[in-house]
């Protein structure tokens, strides 16, 4: 009794450091910089300022913050767009099947994402494979721009977060109870009527959750409109990561990670705000 | 005109035959059950009827139409599941309103419908609940109303009391069969309850093997079952094996060890056949040993166990040719005295006519 005491103990005091260490208090020290003055040399100067929040609202500064919000929304809905199908599909198969596929799913994962997006740069170079298969095949005539578009950002930001999206709906749509289906055939539903009204409302839950957790990640994956969109559009993550590593400008930088912190913690909120309401109007578990 | 008419309908799924060669007749407004063990296919019947499943071979006519390829979507048939199927992210209210709505009933329509549906299952003003909230009986009165608001031309029931506590299950039989008689619609009922089916029905169809036993009123079904499957699963019987001695007439000399009694013969047996006769244990007379020994077409026997049970006493007894039989005697003023100690001798005997006689024993 007592050891294990002692090892629960000490696990969850090491965790507790581990957060308070890591975590918390580069935090505080992040929002308490956001507060004070820029200093050339030292960084930070101790002195209380509003004056990078003021910046922040200044309509070139919201814009990035603007555009951040929209390219993370518009690959939201793509990944959902795409996400929902594939993983309904994915429900169908047989379960040997379906572990398969579910590990396709999973395997780019075992390789560091900037490696991926680096692959991906040489599949969309003007002298990349993509260009060179459709000049092959007759289709264009010369190279065109894939690299450092919106549309190589977009490749890249569903690429990457595509999973984070499959499977919670997966795994709501996996617990469905098909005889829920059967029972609005039986009443009379069409296909697309029983989606509308049956398999949509209960999967919401994993809608919700997918959502989240490829638009939190799609605000901060600083490195993908860098290298594919050859940092032409400006995002938050980029901006914070300039304003630390190349403008050594540290208070703004905190300032703009303490409004996308806060921004993050908002949708959270709304997120687990949804999710009770789901739940108290009867979840999908009966 | 048959409601629904199955003419020669298979279905095998892989490489299990569910529903073999079956040709089924359902009249207009009856009350039909299909009773079997579990595995015999009748589920699969009812899937077929509401066209969840279709079937491999044969034809499937529902109100003089064809309906074989017809999907469940555009048959005129609800059916309450046994898994009640309620839909978890919506109230009683728009559980029960589902099917209407489909069909784009007015709203104020649909109002009138479902409060009436309410009515009938008994859960007026519970049309704001949450399906979590509710008990399972009650689950299971929404699950008829969502079904039956939509005035289907039949109703399936699938094993739908087989959740519910005994008392419950008894309380919904009554109910399940005033909902009949009122609404006026056929019913299909799938159990392997015997006694639900005994109940409830119009018309019992016993199933066994994905195909039809016996069919007829549930009395035809317990008194006058026509193979071993019938009457081993409706009830309980006592079975003695017999060879036929003579035939006089209307009746045979039948012998049973060295009992030898007279019998009708219903069936037409023949001279020198193994038959086997069947006998419900209420349907047996017991009697207490006073002369030397029993009459020569009575079975002597001991009696081995003796259960009071209120209104019933149930005695196990064994022949002296060592069989085992079980009696049911009822308490009444003519036969006061139906108590009988462990150990004492018995004479046990039945009314001629009462037997069932299987020839092909």
């Amino acid at each position: 009794m007592g050891e294990s005491n002692l090892l629960k103990q000490t696990s969850i005091g090491l965790n507790m450091a581990w957060i308070f260490g890591f975590v918390l208090l580069p935090s505080l020290l992040v929002v308490a910089a956001s507060f004070m003055e820029r200093d050339p040399v030292h960084f930070v100067k101790q002195a209380f300022t509003l004056f990078h929040y003021r910046e922040l609202m200044d309509p070139v500064n919201l814009k990035i913050f603007w555009n951040s919000l929209s390219y993370s929304s518009v690959t939201t809905l793509i990944t959902l767009i795409i996400g929902y199908p594939f993983a309904w599909y994915l429900t169908r198969f047989g379960k040997s099947k379906r572990a398969l596929l579910l590990m396709m799913v999973i395997i780019p994962f075992w390789t560091s994402s900037l490696i991926r997006v680096y692959a991906l740069m040489t599949l969309m170079k003007a002298n990349g494979v993509i260009n060179f298969m459709l000049i092959k095949i007759g289709l264009i005539d010369r190279p065109i721009q894939i690299l450092y578009t919106d549309f190589a950002i977009y490749t890249g930001l569903v690429y990457s977060l595509l999973p984070f999206m499959v499977l919670p709906l997966y795994t709501v749509l996996e617990k469905m109870d098909m005889r829920l289906l059967e029972a609005a055939r039986d009443l009379g539903a069409k296909n697309l009527q029983i989606f509308w009204r049956v398999i949509l409302p209960l999967s919401l839950p994993g809608i919700a959750a997918g959502c989240i957790m490829v638009f939190l990640p799609a605000m901060g994956l600083f490195f993908i409109p860098d290298l594919l969109g050859g940092g032409k559009s400006l995002l938050v993550g980029n901006f914070i990561k300039n304003q630390f590593l190349t403008a050594g400008n540290w208070p703004f930088g905190s300032a703009a990670s303490v409004m996308l912190l806060a921004l993050m913690m908002a949708l959270m909120g709304i997120y687990l705000m949804v999710m009770n309401r789901f739940n108290q109007s009867g979840s999908a578990r009966t | 005109m048959p409601v629904v008419s199955l003419q020669g309908v298979s279905k095998t799924f892989e490489d299990h035959v569910a529903v073999d060669n079956l040709s089924l007749d359902i009249v207009k407004g009856e009350f039909l059950t299909l009773l079997g063990p579990s595995g015999c296919g009748k589920t699969t019947v009812l899937r077929l009827i509401a066209g969840l499943e279709t079937c491999d071979v044969g034809e499937i006519i529902i109100d003089g139409e064809d309906q074989t390829q017809t999907p469940a979507c555009d048959r005129d048939i609800n059916t309450v599941f046994q898994s009640y199927a309620l839909f978890p992210h919506m109230n009683v209210f728009d559980n029960i309103a589902f099917g209407l709505s489909l069909k784009k009933v007015p709203k104020e329509e649909i109002r009138i419908q479902v409060e009436k549906a309410l009515d009938m299952v008994k859960l007026s003003g519970m049309g704001k609940r949450r399906i979590n909230q509710l008990s399972g009986g009650q689950q299971q009165r929404v699950a008829i109303a969502r079904a039956i608001v939509n005035q289907p031309l039949i109703l399936l029931l699938d094993e739908p009391l087989s959740a519910l506590d005994y008392q419950l299950r008894k309380q919904m039989r009554l109910e399940l069969r005033q909902l009949h008689r009122e609404l006026g619609i056929t019913f299909i009922f799938v159990t392997h309850d015997q006694e639900e089916a005994l109940t409830m029905s119009d018309r019992i169809v016993v199933m066994n093997n994905g195909h039809i036993e016996q069919m007829g009123s549930p009395k035809d079904i317990y008194e006058e079952p026509v193979n071993m499957f019938v009457a081993d699963f409706v009830g309980e019987s006592n079975v003695f094996d017999a060879e036929v001695v003579s035939v006089n007439g209307p009746d045979i000399n039948i012998r049973m060890g060295n009992v030898v009694k007279t019998v009708e013969n219903s069936k037409g047996c023949t001279i020198g056949q193994w038959v086997k006769v069947l006998l419900r244990p209420e349907d047996m007379t017991v009697e207490t040993l006073t002369t030397e020994a029993c009459p020569e077409d009575v079975f002597p026997g001991e009696v081995e166990e003796m259960i009071y049970k209120g209104t019933t006493v149930e005695l196990i007894i064994r022949l002296d040719n060592g069989q085992k039989i079980f009696v049911l005697e009822f308490f009444n003023e003519d036969a006061e005295d139906i108590y009988y100690a462990v150990g004492e001798k018995v004479c046990v005997s039945w009314f001629k006519g009462w037997e069932v006689i299987l020839c092909d024993g």
